[in-house]
């Protein structure tokens, strides 16, 4: 009785509920501030994981319609190049392929992180992936680089011919899907700063 | 105003208020278990990057040193194998040398983090660097993958041997090498996840 009495003839009521209003006004301002901030940054995460999808997508359908028959042939066979000629080039063409439906999947979750700036679990969930879908498309992109530099120049000390000097319109077409991919690669490192910079708590 | 109303409510708030507000700015005191639990995250990523550094600079020298020459010598050409024959190899040890030297240098800021909970910035920092230079690294060990690749097993459709069947040792050291690089990467993995979720850890 006495505590409850100290604390209200320290400060009137009155005064007590309009600082304690205040202060929860002065909360609730700087929570509407960051959850503005945060609803900005989602939305850049959208058109971020949009673009990335549409990058993905493009070089694993480069990739994948990169077929090439030369217009000679001899008695036995016919010139022809897929990407199906090279493991690494299959295991492009998947892995492109799932980071592109990843990316589509993840589009609703990046929507309701827009809608809800306060989430937080959402994003975590959503910034783990992303780390993960990085390292996929890095490890996919890279290594199609380095087949796509081996058939522009081969090496003369393993004897490795380079086979862009006969198949022309093959060699440009995987060329292209490997700069579509690294575009790809690039988005999504820019949605994992976005995600780190979005996730902190700033209190 | 002498309103028959509950006076333990708005007081008791007013005290919880007081109380948050006060372990807030004494970070030692109120319950172990908040400040502990991103301690003990930046512990574990101080440990994970001393980790990583022995992994990528024993893939970088493992690489690096690798040569062999073969036995039989024709009148003009020797059969010497060296990493730096295959430009990929070579990228591969520049981007691990690189890799081991950023988390050298990014030590300190580890050792920070753990002294300090609440550096959001510095960890913002931290965590673009680490994705960068996991990227980097990543693209090191995935090319070198897909050369070792064409080595072991050579492609029937474009010509290209496998120089593994004259080159034995050659093969043996750029495969074992490519294991500490990968581990390493697995490290970042780990490492660039504790770093999101000492940044979402929510104090109450």
């Amino acid at each position: 009785m006495k505590n409850s009495n100290d604390s209200t003839v320290i400060d009137v009521p009155l005064t007590t509920g309009s600082s304690k209003s205040k202060a929860a006004a002065s909360v609730a301002s700087r929570q509407a501030n960051a959850g503005g901030m945060k609803r900005g940054l989602g939305v850049f995460d959208f058109v971020l994981r949009l673009g990335a999808l549409g990058a993905a997508l493009a070089a694993a359908a480069t990739m994948g319609t990169s077929d090439e028959t030369l217009p000679f042939f001899t008695q036995f066979f016919q010139f022809e190049a897929s990407y199906e000629d090279l493991p690494t080039f299959q295991f492009f063409l998947i892995a492109m392929g799932i980071i592109a439906g990843y990316m589509a999947l993840s589009v609703p979750f990046s929507i309701v992180c827009i809608v809800r700036p306060a989430a937080v679990g959402i994003r975590l969930v959503l910034f783990i992936l992303d780390t993960v879908a990085l390292t996929f498309a890095t490890s996919a992109a890279a290594a199609a680089a380095a087949m796509v530099y081996l058939a522009h120049s081969g090496n003369s000390n393993t004897n490795w011919l380079a086979i862009c000097d006969q198949f022309e319109d093959f060699c440009q077409n995987i060329s292209g899907a490997v700069v579509g991919s690294f575009v790809a690669v690039l988005l999504i490192m820019f949605l994992v700063l976005l995600s780190a910079f979005a996730i902190r708590n700033t209190h | 105003m002498h309103i028959e109303r509950p006076k333990q409510t708005p007081s008791q708030s007013f005290q919880k208020k007081m109380k948050a507000t006060m372990s807030e700015s004494s970070e030692l005191k109120s319950s172990k278990t908040k400040p502990g639990v991103n301690r003990g995250l930046s512990i574990l990523d101080f440990i994970l990057r001393l980790a990583a550094i022995v992994g990528t600079l024993g893939s970088a020298i493992a690489m690096g040193t690798t040569n062999q020459t073969l036995p039989f010598v024709t009148q003009f050409i020797q059969f010497r194998a060296e990493y730096n024959d295959i430009p990929m190899f070579t990228f591969f040890v520049v981007a691990n040398a690189i890799v081991s030297g950023y988390l050298v240098l990014s030590l300190p800021f580890s050792i920070f983090h753990i002294l300090r909970n609440r550096a959001h910035g510095t960890r913002v920092l931290l965590v673009f660097l680490d994705g960068g230079m996991m990227a980097l690294l990543t693209s090191g060990a995935s090319a070198a993958a897909a050369i070792v690749y064409l080595a072991h097993k050579g492609n029937a459709k474009t010509n290209w041997l496998a120089v593994c069947q004259q080159f034995n040792s050659f093969c043996e050291r750029i495969s074992g090498s490519l294991i500490g690089s990968f581990a390493a990467i697995i490290l970042f993995l780990v490492m660039i996840f504790l770093s999101g979720v000492a940044l979402s850890h929510r104090r109450r």
